[in-house]
């Protein structure tokens, strides 16, 4: 029987399909792709349904999109507490220690919350964007800069990478710390929420492409990522510094169009 | 004349069903409605440039992120609203201040003394100053909404308005130091149209869903994601405090979560944006609230 692949995660789905099961991407559009190479995220369409182990996630709304997750018996999802929109009063909640201190000082919360089928429960983060739904392989790693996770399934393991060099972290824009997620046997699901519109870019071996710290919302753990000094002379002895994420393949590398800019001296 | 054949699910109220919106509430006719499984209905944009009819007047939305409310007031009618979301009026508008009594506890709270009114003839625009929806509330006579504060937008002159204490409130403790915290904040705004239907609009960041509860029905929400409920709509704080490791654990404290109950019948409305709710010290009292340890 044909199936149909989803241009975005890739998942098989039945023929008769408008969205795909795994991420809920429109089956029915092709990728949007620029000139160079990025493609936007998909906007997941209003109520738009997809599924992971047992549960389901429901997308409502599309200035400020609710994940809206049923989830079953045994199936469970974390994420920071401050996401909740709502929730049916006989979901049991449990916390979960990241076991990072530090990340108290770098301005990030330290304690995930966990909510355990069955029930409901709904997520929205805080300004304008849109929901992107990541599924995960076995054996794959991404980083998501600071704010920007808005649940992860409990397949998936929640570590944090302190990003390197002190000019990174004081001109990346990223802030100290990156949230690192993996995922060991079962493909594991990733919502994160960007804000303006997202695009991604799949960078070849060694092909590098400059972003706007601010802009940069998720990567590939297998791409790198360094903060560059753009030196700019203005005028005889003066001269303008603006810094730059400088993203190496291969893998790929998300971006959102809404973003503070950081770091122009 | 014509019967009405079209009750419009989001305000309730029947029409000739002629245009593509509803006359009363704007709301688009010929959408099907979208409810998430779990009954929450997504309140459908008022389309660019819908027209609302309210007495002599009409309200035309113009604009999808930041809708503009442009209203064409007849000489008969007027409006008021609060005077920093007025965008531009023509000069035929005569436009007033309209005093409030007891404001006092109110600039305590940080909300307008007093409100704007204005009155026909003239075009009058009111926008708000984030991405969101305008939500146009007709109140059938006698009918009171409460409506969180920051909200509201405009209502015609015969919707009375005060203010009530919110009365949802709890204390903490953190060494000598007592600290009051106001999820809902102080006071919220109540709306009651008298000798007659009134049209209300408010404006929610984000997107907004309805809810009808059942009588006794409780739903959790966060208090920040409340926009308006029905006055029979009872409501307290809930306190959760998630399952740690071990019970004595930091992170069943620190991640508490305060939930404020809507408990039926009546009608809710939240947004997908909210404030994002303080770390919460030690609870010491509170307005009336239940407590679920996981």
């Amino acid at each position: 029987m044909d199936r149909i692949e989803c241009q975005w995660c890739k998942a098989q789905n039945e023929p008769e399909r408008t969205s795909c099961n795994t991420c809920g991407a429109p089956l029915d559009k092709r990728n949007i792709v620029s000139d160079s190479g990025w493609t936007e995220a998909p906007r997941l369409r209003d109520m738009t349904e997809f599924r992971f182990s047992s549960s389901t996630c429901q997308i409502e709304g599309e200035i400020v999109p609710v994940a809206e997750l049923a989830l079953s018996q045994g199936d469970s999802v974390f994420f920071e507490h401050h996401v909740m929109l709502w929730k049916e009063p006989h979901v049991p909640m449990s916390a979960m220690n990241t076991g990072g201190g530090r990340r108290m000082v770098g301005g990030m919360p330290h304690i995930m919350s966990v909510a355990h089928g069955p029930g409901r429960i709904a997520l929205s983060r805080d300004a304008t964007g849109e929901v992107v739904v990541l599924p995960i392989h076995p054996s794959h790693e991404i980083d998501v800069r600071e704010h920007a996770f808005l649940a992860g399934t409990h397949s998936l393991n929640y570590s944090f990478v302190r990003i390197k060099g002190l000019a990174n972290v004081l001109h990346g824009g990223s802030g100290m710390y990156m949230d690192r997620f993996i995922t060991q046997n079962e493909q594991g699901l990733l919502l994160l929420h960007g804000y303006g519109n997202v695009f991604q870019k799949t960078l070849q071996p060694g092909e590098k492409i400059l972003v706007e710290p601010g802009g940069f919302l998720y990567k590939d753990s297998s791409v790198q990522m360094n903060t560059v000094k753009q030196t700019f002379k203005t005028g005889m002895l003066g001269s303008h510094n603006m810094f730059l994420a400088e993203m190496t393949g291969p893998g790929r590398v998300g971006i959102q169009s809404m973003y503070v800019h950081h770091g122009t001296e | 004349m014509s019967t009405p054949s079209y009750t419009c699910p989001w305000c309730r109220i029947p029409s000739e069903g002629a245009d593509a919106t509803c006359p009363h509430c704007g709301a688009p006719i010929d959408v099907r409605a979208k409810v998430s499984k779990s009954g929450w209905a997504e309140q459908p944009p008022i389309r660019d440039m819908a027209r609302i009819r309210f007495n002599r007047s009409t309200c035309q939305i113009s604009g999808t992120y930041v809708p503009v409310a442009e209203m064409k007031l007849d000489q008969e009618d007027s409006v008021y609203f609060s005077h920093h979301v007025l965008l531009h009026c023509d000069t035929s508008v005569r436009l007033d201040m309209m005093k409030l009594s007891g404001g006092f506890n109110r600039v305590l709270a940080g909300m307008p003394l007093r409100m704007m009114t204005a009155q026909g003839p003239g075009f009058l625009a009111i926008s708000a100053d984030h991405p969101g929806e305008t939500l146009a509330v007709p109140l059938p006579a006698n009918h009171a909404i409460d409506v969180v504060e920051h909200r509201f937008l405009v209502a015609t002159r015969n919707v009375a308005f005060h203010w009530e204490n919110s009365g949802i409130w709890y204390t903490t403790q953190s060494g000598d130091e007592q600290e009051w915290h106001y999820p809902l904040g102080q006071t919220m705004d109540r709306f009651t149209a008298q000798g007659g239907p009134g049209l209300l609009l408010l404006h929610a960041p984000g997107n907004t869903f309805i809810r009808d509860l059942q009588p006794g029905e409780r739903i959790l929400v966060q208090p920040g994601g409340l926009i308006y409920k029905d006055r029979s709509v009872r409501m307290f704080l809930h306190f959760e405090y998630p399952h740690g490791q071990y019970w004595f654990s930091s992170a069943r404290w620190q991640a508490k979560a305060v939930w404020l109950t809507l408990q039926g019948p009546g009608r809710v409305a939240v947004q997908s944006v909210f404030e994002r709710p303080e770390l919460v010290g030690s609870v010491r009292s509170t307005s009336g609230s239940t407590t679920q340890y996981w």
